[in-house]
């Protein structure tokens, strides 16, 4: 046998315990039954409904305000249909001045940097807390692991509404704290991060503690045997091994976090310091005052455009994240 | 390198009240295969467990070489542990997957690098450095895994039953290629297994536990020709062998028909205790009888089933024995084994019987 050949072929060892399970999965295409139309039919029309409003938005973006209302007023009948067709009639010229006016004159620039700010700042906090606290819980016994899991499992249940206010006074007598008060009190940075991790706590603690619970023990055993260290251990063996569920929580939380509206509006009135929802949401007042639509469109699209980019790029590891521990 | 001692080591698992292992005593040599066998439950692998740090040691002590270990953590302890399902990092390479200890340590890349190849030559893991242990077959998995406790080159290796998800050829195969290289490195190995066909070929010494007591612990030779006791008697040699309860006279116990003459030292041992009642448990391995014709004194037992080995073949079968139903297994030649339904007549050899206490189970010269 020569070199190459023995690379290709396993050595005469049993092939991998998985392979023989994994043979009967059908490789071939299913054939066409009724079912699977009206499943297909069906999967279709949600795809349909989801990205209609998304191209409609993204494409009114590039339009001139003219053209966005010089809509053929016939929303009945036939005519319906010819409405909803000049709704995605793509725009005849790309109309990138409509971002500019977004970015500068509507301050979506300044939202947008602050709503990066904070939410980069939260995300990593959430993520690196979170996946600690719930890696404890999970892989430790200490009294009062149960009564420290639950508050947290608690803390999903309960309404941001319900701390609206008394969040806003707490937040707000930060500043009576010496020297570092004012970086964590009302219209700073710090404290929207602190609140946002407060609130996304919760539920990253619930995920990643039951995902930390599958992974086996012999592997920290081992670890702990090769000379890690707590800390190496977490780091080195232990986050990577959960990195699918990492990811999923990452992007719940980068969602959660990026859309967050009550919070900063009770928290950042400050209009220099608004985020980016709270800054879209003035945006449709102003404009629907001035009547300048396309710009509004181009706000909301630049808003869009990280979560797309998230979702494109984790797309994988979502889906990995969301079955992982299913199959075994 | 380094002697092992267990020093009357004790755990209890909180909310148990009896011990998992109740103060062990073993002294395993320098460079010595010493394998801990034993039913589940037993307490083998949580005596490994105590020696590798991941186990708190109750009372008693633990040492390697001189070093007193019982309450060190297992990375001070200068050992390699090789698990049931390997426990590799699945997010590292196979080359990283041995390193990692090394790397932990702050040893040279250079010679992480050299020392990585040189396990990976020893144990046919070449081609495969680069690769994530998702992509390797079971034996491969199970060759990185004793890779990585080699490049560590530790004075004990700790193995918990390391071909358990093997199947049975590459077990079989796996069994010598370890024995042969823990033969070849020299370095203490401790390594337990549920599995007595694994102990006996590959252990110079074989400890036995049961419910947390090591019940003896002797080369696989002598456990199988003077077992200890009842339990060692008929857990150590496939089939078991067979033990039986028979009354004892003054000069021996009486087997069936088949009288077994005992020493008056025997019997004097024998009638010790209470409960006793005059009986004396005798036990003789398969390949120890002769199937005798009858009228000859043999025990009359039917044939329940044959296993056909080729070379011989084991015979099961029971006998009407003093009103109760006993059940026998007997070794005979293959080539004209009884068929089933036949009433063969059993002779155990004797000068090969082994006599138990009938009450406490300890053997009886």
């Amino acid at each position: 046998m020569t070199a190459a050949t023995e690379h290709v072929t396993p050595p005469a060892d049993a092939p991998a315990p998985a392979a023989p399970d994994a043979a009967p999965v059908p490789a071939r295409r299913e054939r066409l039954n009724p079912l699977n139309l009206l499943n297909s039919g069906f999967l279709v029309l949600w795809g349909i409904f989801t990205a209609f409003p998304l191209l409609w938005a993204v494409m009114t973006a590039f339009k001139t305000n003219r053209e966005i209302l010089s809509l053929p007023d016939c929303r009945a009948g036939w005519r319906f249909w010819v409405w909803l067709w000049c709704m995605v009639d793509p725009p005849t010229s790309l109309e990138f001045d409509n971002f500019t006016r977004a970015w500068t004159q509507a301050s979506i620039g300044v939202y947008f940097i602050n709503s990066i700010i904070v939410v980069s700042g939260s995300l990593v906090l959430t993520m690196l807390l979170g996946s600690m606290a719930a890696y404890a819980l999970a892989r430790y016994e200490f009294p009062g692991n149960r009564i420290i899991y639950f508050g947290f499992v608690g803390g999903i249940m309960f309404p941001v509404f319900l701390a609206l206010v008394p969040l806003f006074f707490v937040v707000d007598n930060m500043k009576l704290i010496p020297v570092v008060g004012q970086y964590i009190t009302l219209n700073s940075y710090g404290g929207l991060i602190l609140v946002y991790v407060a609130y996304s706590l919760p539920f990253t603690v619930f995920f990643m503690s039951a995902f930390f619970r599958t992974l086996p023990t012999e592997l920290a055993e081992a670890a702990a045997i090769d000379g890690c260290g707590h800390f190496r251990l977490f780091f080195q063996v232990m986050l990577p091994m959960a990195k699918p569920g990492l990811v999923s929580i990452g992007i719940f939380n980068f969602i959660g976090q990026w859309n967050q509206y009550v919070i900063p509006l009770v928290l950042m009135p400050d209009p220099d310091s608004k985020v980016l929802a709270q800054g879209l949401a003035s945006l449709a007042v102003s404009m629907g005052y001035r009547g300048d639509w396309a710009a509004l469109f181009a706000g909301l699209t630049l808003a869009l455009l990280p979560l797309l980019a998230a979702y494109l790029l984790f797309q994988r590891q979502v889906q990995a994240g969301l079955s992982a521990g299913l199959l075994k | 390198m380094a002697t092992v001692t267990y020093e009357t080591a004790s755990l209890t698992y909180p909310g148990t009240a009896k011990p998992a292992v109740d103060s062990l005593d073993l002294e395993i040599g320098d460079g010595e295969f010493l394998v801990l066998v034993g039913p589940s439950g037993c307490g083998k692998s949580t005596s490994l467990r105590m020696l590798a740090g991941l186990e708190d040691v109750d009372s008693g002590s633990i040492r390697i070489g001189d070093r007193d270990v019982t309450h060190l953590p297992p990375k001070a302890r200068d050992i390699a542990m090789v698990f049931q399902n390997y426990a590799l990092y699945p997010h590292m390479s196979v080359a990283q997957n041995m390193g990692f200890a090394l790397k932990i340590a702050g040893t040279p890349k250079t010679e992480i690098t050299k020392r990585v190849a040189d396990a990976a030559k020893l144990l046919d893991l070449e081609d495969y450095l680069a690769r994530k242990p998702k992509a390797l077959s079971g034996g491969q998995r199970q060759r990185v895994a004793m890779g990585r406790a080699i490049v560590r080159e530790p004075q004990v290796f700790l193995m918990d039953e390391p071909l358990s998800n093997l199947d049975a050829k590459l077990r079989v195969q796996t069994r010598s290629q370890i024995a042969a290289l823990q033969k070849r490195l020299g370095t203490t190995t401790v390594y337990v297994t549920h599995d007595q066909v694994e102990a006996m070929t590959m252990g110079h010494r074989v400890a036995v536990l049961l419910d947390g007591l090591l019940q003896q612990c002797d080369t696989p030779r002598a456990l199988y020709d003077r077992p200890a006791n009842v339990f060692v008697a008929g857990f150590i040699g496939s089939p078991a062998m067979n033990i039986k309860t028979v009354p004892l006279s003054e000069e021996g116990g009486r087997f069936g028909k088949v009288f077994l003459p005992l020493t008056r030292e025997q019997i004097a041992a024998a009638r010790e205790g209470d409960g006793a009642n005059g009986s004396v448990q005798v036990g003789f391995r398969p390949e120890d009888t002769d199937l005798v014709g009858e009228g000859t004194g043999g025990v009359p037992v039917l044939v329940d089933l044959v296993e056909e080995l080729g070379s011989d073949a084991y015979v099961y079968g029971h006998a009407d024995f003093d009103g109760s139903e006993e059940r026998f297994v007997v070794r005979t030649d293959g080539r004209n084994a009884p068929e089933m339904g036949q009433t063969v007549y059993v002779k155990p050899k004797v000068g090969h019987h082994h006599v138990f206490h009938a009450v406490n189970g300890e053997r009886i010269d």
